[in-house]
């Protein structure tokens, strides 16, 4: 898997807030222990220094790791009823896609899109299904793994949702 | 009176040094072009092996007997896991094995989706069976009496903690002195070398849903013990509750399960406090399990499979192994393992498989430094040794991990010093099916707050006969039915975690510690809804992830029975 991780610019102020609003789900960054996705059972890949890779499912007080958004996403839409978020990251180390769910509505962020490789093979899902914070850097990630990801597109929450859940 | 059944069987044990010889069926059977060798019987075996006689003892006198009737729906569950086994194995000598994975497993599970109100009597379930291996049968009988006195001993609301402690050791010296000589021995056996005979992993492989349900109860029975630990009869029905769930949910139809369950998987507690009846119940176990893959071997004749079950009772049995002592490893002697060397940190576990390929053939250097009140191992192989199998286990859904260590945080858990906890006095916390021994009350609550599903958390107090029950629901919420817990929580590095996280049974006894501990003047009592409340912390800044030989040691098993070691539950 490649990135990259140079092209993208944004307002001060604007990168402040989304710092500001990720902090609280922040801190907690891993789970202590390394073990298999809730959802495919394969091993979650952990994050590097500088790419974050694993996802979480934030519900209550629990915060459960899965290997990549679709695994969450399904696993929400089955496993968990009510409020909940999906913090799956992005290709910005430290700042992941918060993605919720409120009285039973889907949002994330504006602009926020996803790469999706139907039908996601499990053993490399966290290179299948990753949230980005632009359609540009999808598209930039897109090209960039051309040969491992040939029939990936980018797709918007509600398609991310409805075929996660189906 | 009981004594006098046993007259004819203890005449055949004095006799036993003029028993039968090595057995002339055991033979080298080519199959397939690959040659699997069935070793002989041991000389001198006891007379007790052939005896025809038919034994039974009664239960133990005691108040606590039936007591698992207060919890009316692990009762049940119980009495249906006693039908499971007897109509496989009568469907296996009766000649219908092929219907075993389509009406006999329909038939099982049945019964266990309507469990009977009473315990029925295996004889009367499987009598060709119970004609054909008598002896075997009265092995599995005499311990599952143990068993189930030993779960009604916990379930007991007429004993306070420390006397349920006495009364469980009483049950065990009753089950292995009241004089049958069909027992099994509380050694630590190496599970690895025990499931490496010439017919291992037969029935796993050939009928994956009935051994499903095998393994699915056999985790049942292991995880009650620590189920009902320290807890009152309220609690223990809220424990039902979430156990139960997952038992007819998950574990009855894991046919992805790569080893049997263990007792110290499910129950490390007991299973530190206890060690010879945690090993007791895992030989029986798999003295299921090689009986299971005898009879499921269609290479092996009638004759070889008699002899071969003969074989597998005996080198279960305490007559096999006198004078051997835990920790000690002699080697194989007469085709029979007298390696009783158990996991570090973990008296009431035997060896587990390692996947180092010349795994039986591991170098048997013994472990003469160990002591099962310290337990103290050297925590890496000396030089020029090869892995240290003692040190690592492999477990499903975790990893290798070591299990003198805490699950949350790598630190030790019995690690003298400041710690005043025993090794069975350690939190712990029960999810999706296992339950880990952690180190401090924070810990326990973090690492349930990042697991999936329901929790129950045993939290240690100062009272080694009291704890703090929790129960967290699938959201993580936390409540429990112990009034007055104060918890003390001054974040530190987790080196210390045991003194700086801890739960007390009062806001006097957490005075007292304060008091013996001014480091902590400053600290705030916290009430349960508060320290219910903190966040979680996140990785501990001393969790290792532990690597072992190899990446799944029952990858090659796994494969044979069509199974991806990565592979789980997933899609």
């Amino acid at each position: 898997m490649k990135f990259n991780t140079t092209a993208v610019t944004r307002r001060v102020f604007a990168g402040l807030f989304a710092t500001a609003l990720v902090a609280p789900f922040a801190t907690p960054s891993a789970f202590a222990h390394i073990a298999p996705c809730p959802y495919c059972a394969m091993t979650i890949t952990q994050d590097t220094p500088t790419q974050d890779n694993e996802v979480a499912l934030r519900i209550g007080r629990k915060r459960i790791e899965y290997k990549c958004v679709y695994c969450a996403l399904a696993e929400a839409q089955t496993e968990y009823q009510g409020d909940l978020t999906v913090i799956a990251p992005s290709e910005k180390k430290g700042e992941p896609i918060l993605i919720s769910r409120k009285n039973g509505q889907w949002s994330a962020p504006d602009g926020a899109c996803y790469v999706l490789n139907a039908p996601v093979k499990h053993k490399v899902c966290q290179e299948q299904a990753r949230a980005f914070t632009s359609k540009e850097v999808a598209q930039k990630y897109l090209n960039a793994n051309k040969d491992t990801l040939p029939g990936a597109k980018i797709v918007t929450l509600p398609e991310l949702v409805k075929v996660s859940g189906a | 009176m009981r004594h006098l059944f046993f007259v004819a069987a203890l005449l055949g044990m004095s006799a036993s040094a003029f028993g039968t010889p090595s057995h002339p069926l055991s033979a080298t059977v080519t199959l397939a072009g690959a040659a699997r060798t069935l070793p002989p019987l041991p000389p001198q075996l006891p007379a007790w092996l052939d005896s025809k006689q038919n034994n039974d003892i009664f239960y133990k006198r005691g108040a606590f007997n039936f007591a698992i009737t207060n919890i009316p729906a692990l009762n049940r569950d119980m009495n249906g896991v006693a039908v499971g086994h007897a109509l496989a194995y009568e469907a296996l000598v009766t000649g219908r094995e092929k219907s075993l994975e389509t009406t006999v497993w329909d038939q099982i599970n049945h019964v266990l989706k309507n469990p009977p109100k009473f315990m029925p009597t295996e004889k009367s379930l499987s009598p060709t069976f119970g004609q054909k291996y008598g002896v075997l049968e009265q092995v599995f009988d005499w311990t599952h009496v143990s068993h189930a006195q030993t779960i009604d001993v916990l379930a007991s609301p007429r004993f306070d903690n420390a006397d349920k402690d006495a009364e469980t050791t009483r049950v065990w010296d009753y089950y292995r002195d009241e004089g049958a000589p069909f027992t099994v021995t509380g050694l630590p056996m190496n599970m690895a070398w025990l499931d490496s005979q010439a017919y291992s992993g037969a029935f796993r492989r050939k009928y994956p849903k009935v051994n499903a349900l095998f393994w699915g109860y056999h985790w049942l029975q292991t995880s009650i013990y620590d189920g009902l630990r320290d807890k009152t009869p309220e609690e223990q029905k809220k424990m039902y509750a979430l156990l139960g769930r997952q038992y007819h949910d998950v574990e009855l139809y894991d046919t992805k399960r790569p080893f049997m369950p263990m007792m110290a998987e499910t129950s490390p507690l007991f299973s530190a406090k206890y060690p010879d009846i945690a090993n007791a119940f895992d030989n029986l176990h798999m003295l299921h399990d090689m009986v299971n893959d005898i009879l499921a071997s269609d290479w092996m004749t009638g004759a070889q499979k008699t002899e071969q079950i003969k074989r597998a009772v005996y080198m279960m049995s305490p007559d096999a192994h006198n004078g051997c002592k835990p920790g000690e490893n002699r080697g194989v002697i007469d085709g029979i393992s007298h390696d009783h060397r158990f996991m570090a940190g973990m008296p009431g576990m035997g060896i587990m498989k390692t996947g180092i390929a010349s795994e039986d053939k591991m170098p048997m250097s013994g472990h003469a430094g160990m002591n099962m009140a310290g337990m103290t191992m050297p925590a890496t192989p000396a030089k020029g040794e090869e892995f240290d199998p003692t040190r690592l286990m492999w477990m499903p859904k975790m990893g290798w991990m070591d299990m003198s260590q805490c699950h949350h945080c790598s630190m030790p858990l019995t690690g003298g010093g400041d710690d005043p906890l025993s090794a069975w006095q350690n939190s712990t916390i029960s999810a999706e099916g296992w339950t880990m021994r952690v180190r401090c009350a924070l810990c326990a609550r973090d690492m349930s707050a990042e697991t999936k599903g329901g929790a129950i958390l045993s939290l240690a107090t100062e009272d080694p006969n009291r704890r703090v029950i929790v129960f967290s629901d699938e959201r993580g919420n936390l409540t429990t039915d112990f009034k007055g817990a104060v918890f003390l929580e001054e974040k530190g590095g987790h080196p210390k975690c045991s003194q700086w996280s801890q739960a007390f049974t009062s806001r006097a006894a957490f005075d007292a510690y304060v008091a013996k501990n001014p480091k902590f003047k400053e600290a705030k009592p916290l009430s349960f809804e508060e320290w219910a409340n903190v966040e979680a912390a996140g990785t501990p800044d001393t969790y290792e992830k532990e690597e072992g030989p190899v990446e799944n040691p029952y990858a090659a098993d796994l494969k044979t029975r069509g199974i991806a070691p990565d592979e789980g539950d997933g899609p």
